[in-house]
């Protein structure tokens, strides 16, 4: 326990250190980085718990997150329903949605090996774009909101307010995540389940009730995010589609049941990448650099620790 | 109490337990020997639910347990502790044992009692309670995972092999542990290999062999028997 602490510890040191050196470098590139890389977590948390407890990788996971988008849309289009107040319908809705993909796909592959839960999910992944395309066209929306192009002027710097919300987001959202699966009955159980399925099941726990509130909660979560990010993102079938790959990403980088991880790396990855935008002429090589840093992270790991 | 009737189980073409039948009465401490893959874990996989049997009975308390989800098995009153131990290995000793009540309907009030039983027959876990469970030894870990099926306040507490991969020393002492345990009038079925140790906390033991029983009888009987002594004891 104390090694892992001390681990912790030394991991938390290197990225405030490089916070610090990044923000007297390159000011700005650390406000975007902190706001991206907000997103990144919030995005990667309810991937993160699906894989870390139920045990599947969703690679349908970016794919919800349009559906969100477009259920956000909706709301503000057809009602004029605020964003940032169809989160709560969004999150229940969502949480619903889970609880029947849940229910009448997922299921029925835990116990089906890897390759056939990968192609169940990229399945769900195609048809939820197709469906999306038939149902309202390719054509690109947006939503306006007044607040979400605010911005305040720090010198000669000039900073988007609204995109903090991203990280006070993903913030609140691991600190409610942590007090569910510390302090609450069925969280702890979550836990249990997360670390030794068939432990869990020999202390009495229902492992398929586990499995079926966890990604219900996951996708309430990304019903969240997609509320979040609607007025600053444009809203296309593909909108979502590239955060799997980067969530998926993520966990990688934090290792398995890391939740803290999710947000620390997210953020590195954040900043990494607005650095690189901030290079002139080099602007495309943001996603190189994303990737370059998760495999330079995960053989660091390996390296680490050859017993595991 | 625990009684299994014709009991058949199949791992797809290749059937591991035949025509398996047994008995056992409240307070009673049974014990199942045999060599490796005789079906011994195959039995206790049956039992708490997960393999499903191809046909027969198993019936607790006057309920079939066939066909009923594992935690439900447990929840009526059967604690298993099994050879691979299947502890939480990031969560402390202390996590590790309240999880072995919280879900148990009869346990579940009963945590601090049922902690300070557990810390008296395993003073070792007390020390320890504030560590994670994957830091612990090999010896410790099974002490562990003996102690959260105790905590689920069971009437009936499954061991299989729990000498596996213990120190013999170590393996003195938690027969011992369990005799002091089976005082508490606890229905005991042990699955070892190591007859000698076993033989000498149980009443009437099973010898399995290729899935089908071959012996039955009391522990005093099944110590005296020259089949036993040559094939188990090396004498």
């Amino acid at each position: 326990m104390e090694k892992t602490n001390k681990s912790l510890k030394k991991t938390l040191i290197a990225f405030i250190i490089f916070l610090i050196v990044v923000g007297i470098w390159k000011p700005l590139a650390l406000v975007y980085g902190i706001q991206r890389g907000g997103l990144y977590s919030l995005i990667g948390l309810p991937l993160a718990l699906i894989l870390g407890i139920v045990g599947i990788l969703n690679l349908a996971h970016g794919d919800f997150l349009t559906l969100g988008l477009y259920i956000g849309y909706i709301f503000f289009n057809s009602w004029s329903i605020d964003p940032l107040i169809s989160m709560a319908p969004l999150f229940f809705i969502l949480f619903g949605l889970g609880m029947v993909i849940y229910s009448i796909l997922i299921r029925r592959v835990l116990k089906a090996g890897h390759l056939n839960q990968l192609l169940l999910t990229f399945g769900i992944s195609m048809i939820i774009i197709e469906l999306i395309k038939i149902i309202w066209t390719t054509r690109p929306r947006s939503v306006y909101t007044s607040y979400a192009s605010s911005s305040v002027t720090l010198g000669n710097m000039s900073i988007g307010m609204y995109e903090f919300i991203y990280p006070a987001m993903a913030i609140a959202v691991l600190v409610i995540l942590q007090l569910f699966l510390k302090k609450t009955r069925l969280g702890q159980a979550a836990s249990a389940v997360g670390q030794n399925p068939k432990g869990a099941e020999i202390v009495g726990i229902n492992t398929n009730v586990v499995y079926l509130v966890v990604f219900s909660i996951a996708f309430g979560i990304i019903g969240v995010a997609a509320s979040v990010m609607l007025p600053r993102t444009p809203v296309f079938p593909l909108s979502g589609n590239p955060y799997t790959l980067k969530s998926f990403a993520l966990v990688a980088m934090a290792g398995l049941g890391n939740l803290n991880g999710i947000l620390i790396g997210g953020i590195t990855l954040g900043v990494a990448e607005a650095i690189v935008q901030s290079i002139p002429g080099y602007e495309g090589w943001s996603d190189v650099v994303f990737f370059g840093i998760l495999i330079a992270v995960i053989l660091l790991n390996a390296y680490r620790r050859p017993e595991s | 109490m625990l009684e299994i009737r014709n009991l058949n189980v199949k791992y797809g073409k290749i059937q591991v337990i035949w025509d398996f039948s047994i008995d056992i009465k409240s307070g009673e401490a049974v014990g199942l020997f045999g060599p490796n893959g005789a079906g011994k874990t195959t039995l206790i996989n049956a039992i708490i639910g997960l393999v499903k049997p191809e046909s027969g009975k198993i019936i607790f308390e006057n309920k079939s347990l066939v066909g009923l989800e594992t935690h439900k098995i447990i929840r009526a009153g059967i604690a298993v502790v099994p050879q691979e131990r299947e502890l939480f290995p990031f969560m402390t000793v202390e996590e590790n044992l309240r999880l072995g009540s919280a879900y148990i309907p009869v346990a579940k009030n009963r945590v601090e009692e049922n902690l300070e039983f557990v810390f008296t027959i395993f003073p070792i876990l007390k020390e320890r309670r504030k560590q994670k469970a994957g830091t612990l030894s090999g010896g410790q870990q099974r002490m562990l995972a003996i102690g959260r099926g105790l905590m689920a306040n069971p009437k009936f507490l499954i061991l299989d092999e729990p000498s596996l991969g213990l120190q013999p020393s170590l393996v003195i002492e938690l027969f011992q542990k369990l005799k002091e345990i089976k005082k508490t009038g606890m229905s005991i079925f042990l699955t070892e290999q190591n007859v000698k140790q076993g033989l000498k906390i149980i009443d009437r033991g099973y010898v399995i062999e290729n899935g089908r029983i071959v012996m039955d009888d009391s522990s005093i009987n099944l110590a005296k028997s020259e089949y036993i002594q040559k094939s188990y004891l090396g004498v």
